[in-house]
């Protein structure tokens, strides 16, 4: 794949090489200045802010309470926020929910991802079809079917009760999340999975059971090294994805703890208080800049072995 | 053949540059020419009013079937844009638009605002202070009223939080907190509410609570004002809550919302709860409640509100705001308006029709006022680290 700028033959005109790159920068310039514009100058803004530096010309922070306002810079902010016991609870929530939900949706989607590409018959091809389903369902709407599937006085409830079985609902719990996210997360995670799976030739496999590998060494010895750029990319994702989820959490979590993004927007909007909620916001980026870099390193990893 | 390639590439490629260069030359040029209509507008003697709100699709309704067009036939001239938000959704939004314009010395474009945060808006410069001498018919809406907004706002139209019971199974709802407590204590799992800063039902239940405590001469306080060091006169509020919270829904679940809680009165998964008097009088109304849950205020009521319209500060438009605010406080538009939203009239209810009032009699009566926005939004973290953590920590 890398190789495709090196076409044995090829041969650039140095003028129209120049002059693409020029074009090349100044096409990619302008999403820069966007992103430079929308995202990076508020980030450093709100990473001020959570510092004690009260931008007077932004009203959603300055009209907030309990602020703290300092001349030169301080952590208070997030002193405040460590010794806090309610946020102690909150993380070690949304940490917990997030390692869980990574486990979970890995397992599953590794399983699912080999049954659809070492199994070829008229249940996988429907297997294949069925795990994109979540893909196509609004989190909104899914959350509400969770809830009344799993939930108190549904439909699970009542079958269980019907076989004279207790039940304990998840929904409003912690588990009612981690549910949420691996429905949310298996199609993606399933696909990346499987096309990395897809490019493991027929032969390496068969060859090793020619020597009388059993399924087992097979999937450690050639399948898992062989995929794992793939296995990477989904479990930082997901952790990712999870940790910053809001819909699932907001709509099936338990009112104490919460996870972070549900406290943050509390905090922001329902408290009055936006810069406990703009040091928590940068807390969860930290944690999620430590995942992205896992990605970072392993996918460049891959592309100068693969040169 | 291979250099015609990436030389075609290079021409698709400043193709698309150009393409993409005209196409904010065209954007700019529409951003111009609409500010020019706009300039021109003003200077003949049509009037447009941009007029910011949201809520619920019943509120839209209001505005755009049946208020807007009873002012077309009012004032033909003055042309009322509604820029409608669902569930609220912007009101963010329009706070920082108005502070972004404010702030670089330009018109919003917002004219009139209804909004939660009329009071943030009015302490920030963005919205300014009504009176009767510009709006006549403020001096027919209560004083209190005005002063919760900080006066910075019309109320045009109210309501207020009651209790909600299934008379199926309830036949002697409580009249009173106290018979509330002892209510919820013999009925275990048949009572919750929402989670204050969820909804305003649950809100105005916690505050309730909470002013059992509360010393008489520091209410009008924590009505009007923020004084954080008096918040510590709830310590037995919040310990009351958390011992109800083994005798709530499920040992203590509190559903999100307003409506969370209708849907567990409409399922009998509950048998009273605490509701909005207009949101329980239209479930009833479409069939969403059985017609077996029955409405009925406490003695002392539980606290009400209003809806309120700040006028921006930048508006060019301000004569033609301040007559369309005077007219909404019409007896003839607030009886529109109590009709439509099953709620209670920004004015006090001798204002109204006396036909509105007969019809109205059960809940025609006033509402007590919740907390200043400020303590409110302490009582919203508080419940959460007092009450939804209790036992669990």
């Amino acid at each position: 794949m890398a190789g495709a700028r090196q076409l044995p033959g090829q041969r650039y005109e140095r003028r129209s090489e120049w002059k693409e790159g020029v074009l090349g920068l100044v096409l990619a310039l302008l999403p820069f200045a966007v992103l430079v514009a929308l995202v990076i100058i508020p980030a450093i803004d709100s990473l001020l802010f959570s510092l004690g530096q009260i931008p007077k010309n932004n009203v959603a922070f300055s009209t907030g309470m309990h602020l703290i306002s300092s001349p030169h810079l301080t952590l208070q902010v997030y002193r405040n926020l460590f010794s806090s016991k309610y946020f102690a609870a909150d993380l070690a929530l949304t940490l917990s929910v997030t390692l869980f939900s990574v486990i979970l949706v890995v397992v599953v989607s590794y399983g699912l991802a080999l049954y659809v590409r070492f199994t070829h018959d008229r249940f996988s091809r429907l297997v294949r079809s069925l795990y994109l389903v979540p893909m196509f369902i609004p989190i909104v709407i899914a959350s509400y079917a969770l809830i009344t599937f799993w939930g108190d006085h549904g439909f699970l409830n009542a079958v269980f009760s019907h076989l004279g079985l207790g039940f304990r609902t998840p929904i409003f719990h912690e588990a009612g999340i981690v549910l949420g996210q691996v429905w949310q997360s298996i199609p993606f995670a399933v696909l990346l999975l499987g096309s990395g799976l897809d490019n493991i030739a027929e032969e390496q496999i068969e060859a090793a059971r020619d020597v009388g590998a059993r399924m087992f060494t097979v999937f450690r010895r050639i399948v898992l090294p062989l995929n794992l750029v793939p296995l990477l990319i989904v479990t930082t994702f997901t952790f990712i994805g999870t940790m910053g989820s809001f819909t699932v959490p907001y709509l099936i979590g338990p009112n104490a703890p919460q996870m972070l993004s549900v406290d943050m927007s509390s905090h922001f909007g329902d408290y009055n208080q936006p810069q406990p909620a703009v040091a928590m916001a940068i807390v969860t980026f930290v944690i999620a800049a430590v995942a992205g870099a896992a990605y970072v390193w392993g996918t460049s990893r891959d592309e100068r072995k693969s040169r | 053949m291979k250099e015609t390639n990436s030389q075609s590439a290079t021409r698709r490629a400043a193709r698309l540059a150009a393409l993409f260069v005209s196409f904010l030359f065209a954007s700019g040029i529409v951003f111009a020419s609409g500010a020019k209509e706009s300039a021109s507008a003003q200077q003949s003697s049509a009037v447009t009013i941009n007029f910011y709100t949201g809520g619920d699709v019943n509120v839209h309704d209001l505005w755009a079937n049946d208020i807007l067009p009873a002012y077309k036939k009012v004032a033909p001239n003055v042309n009322v844009n509604l820029v409608f938000s669902e569930h609220n959704g912007s009101d963010q939004l329009v706070f920082d638009k108005i502070a972004a314009a404010k702030q670089a010395g330009k018109v919003s474009g917002v004219d009139i605002w209804e909004t939660g945060r009329v009071l943030q808006a009015g302490e920030a410069g963005l919205a300014m202070k009504v009176s009767a001498t510009d709006i006549a018919n403020l001096s027919k809406v209560s004083p209190d009223v005005l002063a919760q907004a900080g006066g910075y706002g019309v109320p045009y139209r109210g309501s207020s939080v009651v209790i909600a019971y299934n008379s199926q199974y309830v036949s002697n709802p409580p009249t009173t907190l106290q018979g509330l407590f002892d209510w919820i204590k013999k009925n275990p799992g048949k009572f919750t509410y929402n989670p204050p800063d969820t909804g305003g039902s649950g809100d105005a239940f916690v505050q309730a609570v909470l002013k059992t405590s509360v010393m008489s001469s520091d209410l009008k306080t924590f009505q009007t004002s923020y004084n954080q060091s008096l918040e510590s006169e709830w310590g037995s509020g919040w310990k009351l809550l958390e011992s109800l919270g083994p005798d709530v829904y499920q040992g203590g679940f509190y559903p999100k919302g307003n409506v969370g809680v209708l849907q567990l009165l409409d399922k009998g998964a509950i048998w009273l709860a605490p509701v909005w008097s207009d949101m329980g009088l239209s479930y009833l109304a479409q069939g969403l409640l059985p017609a077996n849950v029955k409405l009925e205020q406490l003695d002392p009521p539980f606290s009400g509100g209003a809806s309120y319209i700040a006028v921006v500060s930048d508006s060019l438009h301000k004569s033609a705001d301040d007559a369309f605010l005077n007219w909404l406080l019409t007896p003839e538009v607030q009886a529109i308006v109590i009709h439509k939203m099953n709620g209670y009239p920004g004015v006090e209810w001798q204002y109204v029709p006396a036909d509105v009032r007969q019809k109205f009699a059960a809940i025609a009566k006033n509402y007590s006022f919740g907390f200043s926005a400020k303590f409110d939004s302490d009582m919203h973290q508080m419940w959460y680290q007092n009450v939804a953590n209790a036992g669990k920590n």
